[in-house]
């Protein structure tokens, strides 16, 4: 061999390959220690027992969508007067919900909350079921992974929050959340101060799991209003468990538990979630503009959107370890033929 | 070396196939990354692009997604492969040096009224620099990209304030990237730096424009070869009988001579 000793060329390997390797990956390990010290910390999670839970028949707005709108009032937004919020141009169209504050049928930026009502048949009868509504807390959140500008993050305790000071509004945490529950306000947040006639399209608000109260030792506004104990919070494993004893006991369903991936609200029903799902679906269809969001379905066993892309992962791995040996070869080669 | 003086095509060798293949690479994936990134970002629904005859996919999150992942796996391979290639070989030609700064100004204000310019070495001080702006935002990326990837896997959650860092690092350097893009081929627009272009395909230059614009290099390489031809010379490998010593210095001469 000339050119290069053995012993050179294996020096020079490790040295460019830790050279390699510290550039690629040398930001992994506080982000993984940040990591294990979030995990030490107990998630949380909520129980909604459709058997239980009849929508406060009688009363006009069910109690928990009236404590949730209590609790959280002061956390809606607060827009520029409608006259004054620019079309998303090039469209012609803008979400603006400030003259719709009142509604209590679906999830806006003014209300995090709903119960759904639909009436489904289950061992040869009619089952009615109320079904409240709002952020489901998964387990991995595709909106908060998928927002380019780190806008929304799960919290310790597996409460997923937008950060209405840097969201823009560009709405893809809705896209990607298979029930699309982040609903959006124009007029307000950081592209006002930009250039709203051209980026940015408002805020995303959706349920915050009354972070505040979960955090002072708390329990959220609507677990606390419901007359029925029909919600129940605690921490994540628990709430599980309940679930999957309360599911026996009815011999009922579980939704929530490996939709998206996981997530931290558990639901039990009495009749299968597949007849719910059809049943708001139809509900959905005959509403004057069932493309409107805010009115989540309850797909079984939905995937995550991001299930695909994280079966690639891999190859990320893989890349740099390929092009280093491809590297090494070739330069060994040429030095061993003296260039 | 990969580069050599060729005086019978009157042509010098600047790139092997190592730097064609890392730049070609890096230029097709960052070109896929910088158009599926800009679709992550919710843009060409609102803007219409998507509209546009054969470009409704790229409002769909799912397929840019994939492409982002995939190019980034072969910009990634050709980063690596480019540091260790040259690490090994300690080829460290386009790292800025000191003066680099200055030496670009006196460069392009020469360019600019048509004077003498500075003696270049392989590169010239402004592509030393062009280098670094380009590779540095690359590094981010990357560095920044692989934290997002690990972060979409399930069970790994960072902080709300580390998400903001990263993401913002890794949408600033993209748009830094794109600045330095348009920067690398607005360079082209001067006559002057239109003779490296074949390089970049074929891997050779014009002679005469290494001599003239790069003339630390290519008197380095004449010298070099002197040298060796000299070398082998002194050191004949060959039996020492005196026809084949003949032979294996006109052999020697003529391998120099290309």
């Amino acid at each position: 061999m000339s050119g290069i000793t053995r012993r050179e060329f294996i020096k020079r390997t490790v040295a460019a390959g830790g050279a390699g390797g510290a550039i690629l990956y040398g930001f992994k390990k506080p982000a993984a220690a940040s990591v294990a010290g979030e995990q030490r910390t107990a998630a949380v999670g909520t129980l909604i027992d459709l058997s239980k839970c009849d929508g406060c028949a009688g009363v006009e707005v069910p109690l928990c969508v009236q404590a949730c709108r209590q609790e959280n009032g002061a956390k809606y937004p607060n827009p520029v007067p409608s006259k004054e919020i620019h079309y998303y141009w090039p469209n012609k169209k803008k979400e603006d919900w400030q003259d719709k504050k009142a509604l209590t049928n679906r999830l806006t930026p003014y209300n995090w909350t709903f119960v759904q009502k639909v009436k489904v048949e289950h061992g040869g009868k009619q089952v009615e079921v109320a079904v409240p509504r709002r952020c489901m807390h998964c387990e991995n959140p595709p909106c908060a992974n998928l927002c380019p500008f780190g806008a929304q993050a799960k919290t310790p305790a597996g409460i997923t929050l937008i950060n209405k000071d840097l969201c823009l509004g560009g709405a893809k945490c809705r896209d990607v959340c298979p029930w699309g529950i982040p609903a959006r306000q124009a007029g307000v947040g950081l592209y006002m101060k930009i250039a709203p006639k051209y980026l940015g399209a408002g805020v995303m608000y959706k349920c915050d799991l009354c972070y505040d109260r979960i955090k002072a030792g708390g329990k959220p506004a609507c677990v606390e209003a419901c007359p029925k104990q029909a919600i129940l919070f605690g921490s994540k494993a628990a709430m599980r468990q309940a679930a999957l004893e309360r599911a026996r006991e009815i011999d009922g369903f579980i939704y929530g538990d490996v939709e998206n991936g996981g997530t931290s609200t558990f639901y039990v029903s009495p009749v299968p979630f597949e007849k719910i799902d059809q049943a708001l679906k139809k509900q959905r269809d005959q509403q004057p503009n069932p493309s409107a969001p805010g009115f989540p379905l309850m797909p079984v066993k939905v995937g995550n959107y991001l299930d695909t892309a994280n079966g690639m992962a891999l190859s990320m791995l893989v890349a740099p370890v390929a092009g280093a040996a491809l590297a090494g070869f070739t330069a060994y080669q040429k030095m061993k033929g003296g260039e | 070396m990969d580069e050599k003086i060729l005086k019978e095509q009157n042509k010098v060798k600047r790139h092997g196939f190592s730097v064609l293949f890392v730049h070609w690479t890096v230029a097709l994936s960052t070109f896929l990354l910088i158009v599926s990134g800009f679709g992550q970002m919710p843009m060409y629904k609102r803007y219409k692009i998507a509209d546009l005859p054969g470009l409704g996919w790229t409002a769909d999150y799912s397929i840019t997604i994939l492409i982002h992942y995939l190019a980034a796996a072969v910009l990634i391979l050709a980063v690596t492969y480019h540091v260790v290639y040259h690490v090994m070989r300690k080829e460290y030609d386009i790292l800025p040096r000191k003066g680099d700064l200055k030496e670009s100004y006196l460069i392009i204000k020469a360019m600019l009224l048509n004077r003498e310019e500075p003696a270049g070495d392989k590169y010239l001080a402004e592509q030393r620099l062009a280098y670094a702006f380009i590779g540095m935002n690359l590094l981010i990326i990357i560095v920044t990209g692989v934290i997002k990837v690990f972060k979409n896997l399930p069970g790994i959650d960072y902080t709300a304030v580390f998400l903001i860092w990263v993401n913002d690092l890794h949408t600033l350097a993209s748009m830094l990237l794109v600045f330095g893009i348009l920067g690398h081929l607005a360079a082209f627009l001067s006559k002057a730096n239109r003779a490296l272009l074949p390089g970049m395909f074929t891997g050779k230059i014009d002679l005469e424009y290494a001599k003239h614009r790069h003339r630390i290099w290519y008197e380095r390489m004449d010298r070099k070869s002197i040298r060796s031809t000299s070398t082998h010379r002194q050191k004949p490998t060959v039996p020492l009988d005196s026809t084949s010593v003949r032979q294996h210095a006109a052999g020697s001469e003529k391998t120099n001579s290309f």
